[in-house]
């Protein structure tokens, strides 16, 4: 069975060309404008994995990301932080968010099917979390 | 005359007697030695001779040393009168000249040491007339700094406090002289910093700054604080100054600043991402149809479109602020500017369901200014009403003339969340955004600056904004209207 990945942006065009490219790729995706719809996805169907963008209106990805903690079945999702940098975040409390990998905009599609590819197959392999994003994202690199 | 001793008067006038009469005894004697007069002849003439002469000598010996010490007594009586000691002058052979010359030479030591004292005296005089003028200038220097300065002395009591300090501490100089300081500050922290920098000068360097937050009706306030000792030589400190920096603003513009950076960064990044992810699709043929194809051309060029706008505002607001703005005035109609905006916000506004309402006055009201300048603003304040109004509600622009002040208003009223109290003096400033109302909509903080440095600096005009939480706000702007 496919796995299924939540697209969270408040851009319509970024949500709409990151999620084309996963669908290419064989993979099911949802997608959610902000970071409320996101939580209610993780309640009602959880993902496999969360690609989030970091800056957006009602709650951050990184808020939403650990919202989500509290959310029965998303507790342990992966996830994937989209950001344009300059944001003080501190590399543990994205740990502490579950975010395994930070990508700085602008990404590329095929990079994003990439890192995606290697976060599940890591999960597959039964290594749990974050092996293959440990967090690239330093405090500078946010 | 009565000035002489008596007993030394009566005392001379017994010795002259007495030598009177012994001599009038010879003469007597000498008289019967000769036979010049018959024994038995009275005594009484001769002594009586006598005694007159010897009276009259003793009289006008008396009456020569009453002259000279009158002279004298003159003379010091003068010099006490005219507060200037000088030298005592009798004639040559005068009875008292031998008592006048040691008198003289110590009265000039006493006129050279008076000189002395009185040179002293008008050095000392000016001097301290400086130091009055000099102590004056400080406190006024003192006073008139924007930073708040406390001084203290030894017991930690209050000796000076300025106007600044006054105000930071809610308290007036006039009854608070001498007073502990815990008294007057009422702040423990800064009370035991005075404290240790008084009684830890001798051992550290005698000044120390620290960062310290000061909370006023609700409101916490950065200071830096600089504290240094008063001390004289190597002794134990005579007391403590303290300045206290309000630097909250300073702090609020660099976090501004940061913030700032951060929302360009996001803001010119999401295009960007969107043109190099669709380019990148095209590339990859992910693009199966022409009319995808189409429409991935359409985001590309659309997202540089914005990129492009994005930019453009952030150099409008440079340079109408450095002044190298190109104005292109013309004649106008503000509702016809309106009209325009409003059909561009339309969709903005359909999309959220909000009703976009609008009265407007006929064409013909005009004023001068340059099109797009102005259609800037209307269009900024247009749709931040919409992009802060939630769902279902509505916003309402109007044009209209007043006549009798000669000016044409725009306003935009909306049903939005409203913008806090706190927030409004600065809802203009650059890069400020209202932290409340951050996740309700994007910005870069840019819009409303852009906005008042259009109508304000460039124009003349007035932009005045009310509001009131949880109801809407309201943006007005006023417009010179066009003579002639």
């Amino acid at each position: 069975m496919a796995h299924t990945i939540l697209v969270v942006d408040d851009e319509a065009h970024i949500r709409r060309v990151v999620s084309m490219k996963l669908e290419r790729a064989g993979y099911e995706v949802i997608t959610a404008g902000d970071g409320e719809e996101a939580l209610d996805v993780c309640r009602q169907s959880p993902p496999d994995l969360i690609i989030t963008d970091y800056q957006m209106p009602v709650m951050t990805g990184l808020e939403f990301c650990q919202g989500r903690r509290q959310c029965a079945g998303a507790e342990h999702i992966p996830a994937i932080m989209l950001t344009a940098r300059g944001f003080d975040v501190s590399t543990e409390e994205l740990e502490d968010a579950g975010v395994v990998s930070v990508m700085d905009k602008p990404f590329s599609p095929r990079e994003i099917v990439m890192v995606v590819e290697d976060i599940l197959a890591g999960c597959k392999a039964g290594e749990g979390v974050g092996v293959a994003g440990e967090v690239e994202g330093s405090r500078e690199a946010m | 005359m009565a000035s002489t001793g008596k007993f030394g008067s009566w005392w001379s006038i017994l010795m002259a007697a007495t030598a009177a009469l012994l001599l009038a005894l010879a003469f007597q004697m000498a008289l019967w030695g000769r036979s010049l007069l018959p024994r038995g002849t009275t005594w009484i003439l001769p002594i009586v001779l006598s005694v007159g002469v010897g009276f009259g000598i003793v009289l006008i010996y008396r009456w020569s040393l009453g002259r000279s010490i009158h002279k004298l007594s003159q003379q010091f009586q003068s010099m006490i009168d005219s507060r200037e000691a000088g030298l005592v002058m009798l004639p040559e052979g005068d009875e008292l000249a031998e008592i006048a010359r040691p008198i003289n030479a110590f009265l000039s030591t006493v006129v050279a040491e008076s000189n002395r004292l009185a040179e002293t005296n008008r050095e000392l005089s000016l001097e301290v007339r400086l130091a009055a003028a000099e102590k004056e200038q400080v406190e006024t220097i003192i006073l008139s700094i924007s930073d708040a300065v406390l001084v203290t002395n030894r017991f930690d009591e209050l000796v000076l406090a300025n106007h600044a300090a006054e105000a930071l501490f809610e308290f007036g100089m006039d009854g608070a002289k001498r007073k502990p300081i815990d008294e007057i500050a009422g702040d423990p922290t800064l009370v035991r910093l005075i404290r240790e920098m008084r009684n830890k000068a001798g051992t550290t360097s005698g000044r120390r700054m620290v960062e310290h937050l000061i909370e006023r009706d609700g409101e916490s306030r950065v200071f830096n604080v600089t504290l240094s000792a008063i001390r004289e030589g190597s002794q134990d400190p005579l007391g403590v100054v303290v300045v206290l920096h309000d630097v909250t603003r300073e702090r609020e513009i660099a976090q501004m600043k940061t913030d700032f950076v951060s929302s360009v960064s996001h803001e010119l990044k999401t295009p960007l991402t969107a043109i190099k992810a669709y380019t990148e699709m095209l590339m990859d043929g992910e693009a199966h149809d022409p009319q995808t194809r189409d429409e991935f051309y359409q985001i590309i060029s659309s997202e540089t479109d914005r990129l492009y706008r994005l930019i453009e505002n952030i150099l409008n607001i440079s340079r109408i602020e450095s002044g190298v703005v190109k104005v292109v005035r013309e004649p106008l109609s503000l509702t016809r500017v309106v009209k325009q905006a409003m059909d561009v916000a339309g969709p903005q506004a359909s999309q959220k369901g909000i009703v976009l309402e609008s009265r407007l006055a006929p064409m013909y009201c005009q004023v001068e200014g340059d099109h797009d300048m102005i259609y800037q603003a209307v269009l900024n304040l247009l749709s931040n009403a919409i992009k802060y109004t939630p769902e279902g509600g509505s916003v309402r622009a109007a044009v209209e003339v007043d006549e009798r002040r000669q000016v044409v208003g725009f306003e935009v009223v909306d049903t939005g969340q409203g913008i806090p109290v706190k927030a409004l003096p600065h809802i203009f400033d650059r890069f400020y955004r209202v932290k409340e109302n951050n996740g309700m909509a994007k910005g870069t903080g840019l819009g409303l600056t852009l906005v008042k440095h259009i109508v304000e600096t460039v124009h003349d005009g007035r932009l005045s904004v009310e509001s009131h939480e949880g109801e809407g706000s309201e943006f007005r702007f006023e417009l010179p209207i066009l003579r002639g």
